[in-house]
């Protein structure tokens, strides 16, 4: 079965390392991946998309056309990007202020960015919350993923293993 | 001539894949597989310039080639890159580049040289959206034409090859050298910006220096080049250099390799640069296809913009369409043979001009049922194909769909 997510938002907020370990996570455990990647020029601020596909035999098609799981770290990600997914959106508060309120079943708030400031007095660690948060709403391996997270991350791995368990334990995400 | 095989893929990695059972499966960008097809390959010099987005390429080779005893060149620009490159084949070492289109069209002066001289060198162009400097981030297919024509003058062919995914680019490299060696000429790896930065599961075989599937580079001394030669002489034995005594000239040259201005010596290089890749084209065919048996339309793809091609057509397929898919993995010398079926034609490629699409008219039976959906900058979708594909073959016209041009003329 074909598996599609689409994470989202600014450069610099670690959108495509989420990817990176979602998507090797997958292949360690048998499954063919793809990960398109898009962004502007600039090394912070800016957009960012990743499109990953997930599937037991080779991906033909790597576009996120109809996404089970959507990753909203921004509002103009949300806006643009809402309508591609079917599924559950992931989005964090204090980054997307609007949401829609037509789906509230599909809608999982993730305090990401607010959780990492609180825990560990610095935002970086958003993502690896909301990759933790997104492994439990997608039934994920959660072992799995969390050896690709050290396989992927060089530096600071007690944080990020922090970081990941706040966000697979988030009441939020448990759906 | 070919004969088609039709049905799967056709090339010489479904082999090699076989053969190699050790190895490691890695998340990657495919800059990284071309990286590694070429080191697999022997490659042992890189000398370019740095541009987006084969920007990756140089970095990693940058790393990559001084643990192998290779040499990692940053030049000034393009053209000395490339220029760089065909001296060190001539050397004696495997050389490839690494460049977009802005960069590639400033290589034809040394793609020119490297071309009469008859050089085995592997060029990578990865196309990003034109004209000229377009979109970075942005993929493009506008280099089918360019690459054919790689240098001024005429009186030649060149190989072009293109991959769809990122294992693919790794075989296809190792591929690219193998044809360059082979057939004594550059050989470009057109890919595009999605297949550069895309990041796919990708198998390495565990020990390069194993893999007897790798041409290598003769270093027979005693052997003679033949520049010019008799016609009958079909690829050099051997390349310049190596102690062949042959000097390297832009000019039409004699078997000494020095500048002659008599027709019986042009018309004997030419005849062997044109056919010593023309007569072969049975050992260059790459392609794949499926759903020809039964096909009334048949996409046209290659490159990245063929995964959602492909996709396209089983959708179509679904909805009752009796589509095929044909996808090009050797760009030049062109497969005609792939195309004269009576049947109507579905190109795909990301341009507005129209330039694969041309080809097929040409090589197709009839003309008017050839139809172009060019889109430029962003891959086609799923749903446009499949549309696409129902529209002609219900009518044999294409839908309106907006982004999507369709006029060639």
């Amino acid at each position: 079965m074909r598996t599609e997510i689409l994470i989202s938002g600014f450069g610099g907020q670690g959108v495509i390392r989420m990817g990176q370990i979602l998507g090797l996570c997958a292949i360690n455990q048998g499954h063919r991946v793809t990960m398109l990647k898009s962004h502007g020029t600039e090394t912070r601020g800016g957009y960012v998309r990743a499109q990953i596909v997930i599937s037991p035999e080779y991906v033909d098609s790597p576009v996120v056309e109809h996404a089970d799981v959507f990753v909203a770290f921004s509002q103009p990600a949300y806006t643009k990007f809402y309508d591609l997914c079917g599924g559950k959106v992931l989005y964090d508060p204090e980054l997307v202020e609007k949401v829609r309120d037509d789906a509230p079943d599909r809608h999982v708030p993730v305090a990401a960015t607010q959780l990492s400031k609180e825990t560990f007095s610095n935002q970086l660690f958003a993502n690896m919350i909301m990759l933790g948060a997104l492994t439990r709403v997608a039934a994920l391996d959660y072992e799995a993923m969390r050896k690709a997270m050290l396989a992927v991350i060089p530096r600071f791995h007690d944080q990020n293993l922090a970081a990941l368990d706040l966000g697979h334990t988030l009441p939020a995400a448990r759906v | 001539m070919i004969t088609v095989k039709a049905g799967g893929l056709v090339a010489p990695w479904i082999e090699w894949e076989k053969r190699c059972t050790d190895g490691r499966r890695l998340l990657e960008a495919g800059t990284y597989a071309l990286t590694e097809g070429a080191i697999a390959a022997g490659c042992r010099v890189f000398a370019g310039y740095p541009i987006t987005p084969a920007t990756d390429i140089a970095e990693y080779m940058s790393k990559r080639l001084p643990q192998v005893g290779g040499y990692y060149v940053q030049c000034e620009d393009e053209l000395a890159g490339m220029h760089a490159c065909a001296g060190a084949s001539l050397g004696g070492l495997k050389a490839m580049t690494a460049t977009s289109g802005p960069g590639y069209t400033l290589m034809h002066d040394a793609y020119g040289w490297s071309i009469t001289n008859e050089i085995p060198l592997v060029v990578v162009d990865a196309m990003r959206v034109g004209p000229i400097s377009g979109i970075t981030g942005a993929p493009g297919q506008g280099e089918f034409y360019i690459a054919r024509y790689a240098s001024h003058g005429g009186n030649f062919e060149t190989i072009v090859v293109s991959p769809s995914s990122v294992q693919e680019a790794f075989w296809l490299t190792i591929d690219a050298f193998n044809l360059s060696e082979r057939f004594r000429t550059p050989v470009t790896i057109l890919t595009d910006q999605v297949i550069s930065d895309m990041w796919e599961d990708l198998f390495i075989p565990a020990d390069y220096d194993g893999l007897d599937f790798v041409r290598p580079r003769k270093h027979n001394l005693m052997m003679p080049f033949y520049p010019v030669g008799d016609a009958s002489i079909d690829v050099p034995p051997n390349v310049i250099g190596h102690g062949t005594g042959v000097c390297v000239s832009a000019y039409t040259h004699t078997e000494e390799g020095y500048d002659i201005e008599e027709m019986e010596a042009q018309w004997a290089q030419t005849y062997r640069l044109v056919n010593k890749i023309r007569h072969h084209k049975d050992e260059l065919a790459r392609y794949e296809t499926f759903g020809l048996d039964d096909a009334e339309v048949v996409a046209v793809a290659y490159g990245a913009n063929a995964r959602t091609v492909k996709t396209g057509v089983l959708e179509a397929r679904r909805r009752g369409v009796k589509a095929g898919f044909v996808r090009l993995v050797t760009l030049w010398p062109f497969l005609d043979e792939l195309f004269e079926r009576d049947c109507r034609f579905v190109v795909c490629e990301l341009n507005y001009d129209g330039q694969l699409v041309r080809e097929v008219q040409r090589a197709a039976p009839h003309k008017k049922d050839v139809h172009f959906m060019g889109k430029s900058a962003e891959l086609h979708t799923v749903s446009e194909v499949a549309a696409g594909l129902d529209g002609v073959a219900r009518s044999n016209r294409l839908p309106e769909l907006p982004y999507i041009w369709t006029e060639v003329r």
